[in-house]
């Protein structure tokens, strides 16, 4: 092996020696910072339930809206719970009272909708999304029916969730 | 030997004002710092004599992204990036800090002209061919300049937390939840979570006012170094009977080109512009008055008009019709003409990506001679179609948002 072809292993060692730190050093910094843009997927939420009204007081066949200080679950930091809308539909079904608790999120682009007597539709004011009483999406851009809060009762209460299921 | 001349009586002139000590003071430290030869660098180039008023756009374009960069910095001596606290800190500003109040009003009226002016820039430079080789990445790092400041407006907008920023910020980070595959966990890395909460704020605040600005500023030191390197292109009227000149009346002019010219590797006849003038100072006597007049009319728009402040955002809304910024009007239309399924994501991601994909190319994509706009329909006719279904979205949105 001659003193020039030894030259150039010794440099080719340290430009992989400079490529290697230098891959360490970015991987080192790198590593937390990635793992602290995608903790948000990981984070465990607690949703707690909140009341919303007595279901006595809810008139069948009119969405009605209630404010409803939905506790994110101390999502981050979260210190006053989130005011969140939810409508409450009392269907009489068969002589069966039905009761759904809707989001009044469009699942287009999650603008407010809100329950328009004169046209009998949930209607999204950014680009004319429209529901039937019940949650699906009947017209405009929205892809899925309205999401439905969890919810349940304590003897007449009713008590909602933030935790979304797919309507129906 | 010239140069060095006309080096010495810059600094001659440069110390002018100086006389003994400090004209002393002024000597050392040139001798190492070297200002003379930074100025020197900086002030004295050719640039092309005619149309130099519509090559003024450039330079305003960079004085508007430093109102905005001097502005943001002083709007953090009082805002606070908290959903608590953002809408209470304007509203502040707004009610017991004039001055203030004015600040953020350029801040904004910076942003509204900011994107005329670019798109007037990226006009004259579409309608010139300047794009045309060796300009090719002076074109494309303007194109990535355009889609950051498109991006600085759209994050900047969701910063006061007012009911119009609270569903903006919505709208777009619900927008991402469209992508294919990873389009849900793009969307709660953004917001910090499945819906908006307080670390959505600090995200969109921490991009507004760092990652964006910079990726920003390199890139504009790029776009400048590329225009140094090349020399500035002008447009038609700097290149008149240059495809009829001779073989030697072209070599000679390429010989006593000053510099940057001439560029190469160009079309015959385009490496040096016909007529050449000085960058300093009647090139800069023109971008200083385009930019002052731009400056005075952000400053009167401020005064006058100043930022609006809706109310505090309220997540439990029921009647709240959010407007998009006007710049943004066109793909909101997108929204409302592919609805559903499979549509949603082809109007958000398959236009728009098509549109900034084809925009990008235009120096790959224009295959014609000359630089004259009447000369080149191939370009010049789709280019006003563009524009043109540009404003007629716009319009179609305003008479959606507005009820007219």
């Amino acid at each position: 092996m001659t003193i020039s072809q030894r030259r150039m292993s010794r440099r080719k060692f340290m430009i992989m020696g400079i490529n290697a730190a230098g891959a360490g050093t970015g991987l080192l910094i790198a590593a937390p910072i990635v793992g602290s843009i995608l903790s948000p997927l990981f984070y465990q939420r607690k949703q707690p339930w909140v009341l919303v009204a007595d279901i006595q007081h809810v008139p069948v066949g009119v969405p009605t809206a209630y404010v409803v200080m939905l506790d994110q679950g101390g999502d981050a930091w979260q210190v006053p719970p989130v005011p969140r809308t939810v409508y409450v539909v009392k269907l009489n079904l068969d002589n069966q009272v039905q009761v759904i608790t809707l989001s009044n999120v469009c699942t287009h682009m999650q603008c407010d909708v809100h329950w328009d007597i004169n046209l009998n539709v949930f209607f999204c004011p950014c680009h004319g999304g429209e529901y039937s009483m019940d949650g699906t999406n009947i017209a405009g851009p929205p892809p899925k029916p309205l999401f439905r809060y969890e919810h349940k009762f304590v003897g007449t209460t009713l008590y909602v969730r933030n935790i979304l299921t797919e309507g129906k | 030997m010239a140069q060095e001349l006309e080096r010495s009586a810059l600094a001659r002139k440069l110390t002018k004002p100086f006389s003994g000590l400090m004209a002393t003071t002024y000597r050392w430290v040139d001798e190492r710092l070297g200002v003379t030869d930074l100025v020197h660098q900086l002030l004295y180039e050719a640039v092309p004599r005619r149309g130099a008023w519509a090559y003024s756009l450039g330079s305003a374009t960079l004085i508007i992204i430093v109102l905005q960069i001097v502005s943001g910095m002083f709007l953090l001596w009082t805002y606070v990036p908290s959903t608590t606290e953002a809408w209470e800190s304007l509203n502040f500003i707004e009610h017991h800090d004039e001055f203030a109040a004015i600040v953020r009003g350029m801040h904004l009226w910076g942003a509204y002209v900011l994107f005329v002016v670019i798109g007037m820039h990226m006009l004259r430079t579409f309608v010139s061919g300047s794009y045309k080789k060796p300009r090719e990445l002076n074109w494309i790092t303007g194109v990535v300049l355009f889609l950051l400041v498109l991006g600085l407006g759209i994050t900047g907008s969701m910063l006061p937390w007012d009911q119009a920023a609270y569903w903006t910020a919505t709208v777009v980070t619900h927008i991402v939840s469209y992508f294919p595959l990873f389009g849900t966990q793009i969307e709660e890395i953004l917001r910090g979570g499945p819906q908006m909460g307080p670390d959505t704020l600090t995200r969109f605040f921490a991009i507004h006012i760092w990652l964006l600005p910079a990726l920003l500023v390199p890139m504009i030191g790029l776009h400048l170094i590329l225009l140094r390197r090349h020399g500035e292109h002008g447009s038609w009227v700097n290149y008149e009977g240059v495809e009829e000149e001779t073989e030697a009346e072209r070599s000679r002019r390429m010989a006593e080109a000053e510099a940057p010219y001439p560029a190469i590797p160009s079309d015959p006849g385009y490496a040096v512009p016909v007529d050449l003038d000085e960058f300093f100072p009647s090139q800069v006597f023109k971008d200083a008055l385009v930019s002052f007049a731009l400056v005075l009319l952000i400053f009167v728009m401020a005064v006058v008009v100043g930022a609006p402040l809706e109310r505090a955002a309220n997540p439990a809304a029921l009647n709240y019709v959010p407007t998009p910024e006007w710049f943004f009007l066109p793909l909101d239309q997108l929204l409302v003409q592919f609805p559903q399924a499979w549509m949603i994501p082809v109007g958000v991601f398959v236009v728009p990506g098509i549109g900034t994909t084809l925009l990008m190319m235009v120096p790959f994509l224009d295959r014609t001679p000359g630089r004259e706009p009447w000369r080149r329909p191939e370009v010049m006719v789709p280019g006003l179609f563009a524009v043109l279904f540009l404003l007629f979205e716009a319009m179609l949105a305003v008479g959606r948002l507005f009820n007219l």
